[in-house]
């Protein structure tokens, strides 16, 4: 039972792929969206996250759809072109957006107090103030667990990583080098194609 | 006293070659058969390899349904599919060499 689940774990989409992970992937979406919107935590991009001027609700919608669809598309468009085996868009859409679950955990690194306190950091302002902002933060109790707690939250973007992998290596029956180049592709190309279309959002 | 049900050995255990078959035997009347008879093809699969195509021919070739009974996803089954047609055409080559 323990190993079943380890397995699920580290390879999920050896068990579901298609539209049961597309619905628990949407699911995911769903409370990720709502999530970040109440926190204010703004996805720029696959790889970066932070406070951003749109506080519109359709605009983390957005945000998250362009995360999930653009490195599936690449992934999808890869597949075509390298894969021997015949690749389904459902299976690369839903093992996608199911790989980023983890994410989840992530939006909930907004809750921590500090997190607002650092987003509301004024540039503007000089360095001494930012300073003496900052300082005033370090001094409070339990700061140092926060960015504790925030170092964890990278866990969760590595697992996502892991999963995005996995996600490919399932859905376009990809290996060695194939899998390597495409995921690469997909993960860093597409976070700057995500940034970049993210950003005309703002 | 038991048969003990042995594993069928396919590659040679000294230098790794692929095994031919030099004896048969009928069971019945005793006759034995003597030469360099080559092994077929689906024998030289593994026994995994070996319970997959059997699996497919029980669902009638439905990869939903060997999904569904192995409680996996479908495309890890077309990949499992995928892979052994990799090796029954690298197998198929080597004869042909």
């Amino acid at each position: 039972m323990k190993k079943n689940w380890l397995g699920f774990l580290l390879n999920p989409f050896e068990r579901i792929a298609g539209g049961t992970a597309l619905a628990w992937g949407t699911l995911g979406l769903l409370l990720s969206t709502l999530l970040a919107w109440q926190t204010d935590y703004h996805y720029h991009g696959l790889l970066h996250f932070g406070p951003a001027p749109n506080p519109a609700l359709w605009c983390f919608a957005a945000e998250h759809v362009i995360v999930w669809l653009i490195p599936a598309l690449l992934f999808y468009l890869g597949g075509l072109a390298l894969s021997r085996s015949r690749i389904r868009p459902i299976d690369i859409l839903g093992t996608t957006l199911f790989a980023q679950i983890p994410l989840l955990f992530t939006n909930l690194m907004a809750f921590l107090p500090f997190y607002k306190q650092m987003s509301a950091l004024d540039p503007a302002t000089s360095l001494e103030e930012q300073l003496a902002q900052v300082t005033a933060m370090v001094a409070q109790p339990g700061f140092w667990f926060s960015v504790w707690l925030a170092f964890v939250s990278i866990a969760f973007v590595v697992w996502m990583g892991y999963w995005m992998f996995k996600a490919l290596q399932v859905s376009c029956n990809l290996k060695e080098v194939k899998l390597g180049v495409l995921f690469c592709v997909g993960l860093f190309g597409g976070d700057i194609i995500c940034r970049f279309i993210i950003g005309l959002l703002y | 006293m038991e048969e003990v049900r042995r594993k069928l050995p396919l590659h040679c255990p000294a230098c790794e070659s692929p095994l031919r078959v030099a004896r048969l035997f009928c069971k019945s009347c005793g006759t034995e058969v003597s030469g360099s008879f080559e092994l077929p093809l689906i024998t030289r699969l593994s026994d995994k390899e070996q319970a997959f195509i059997i699996d497919f021919v029980k669902s009638s070739g439905s990869l939903k349904d060997m999904a569904k009974d192995r409680g996996i996803s479908y495309p890890t089954v077309r990949n499992l599919l995928d892979d052994l047609i990799d090796r029954i055409k690298l197998l198929e080559k080597g004869d042909a060499l």
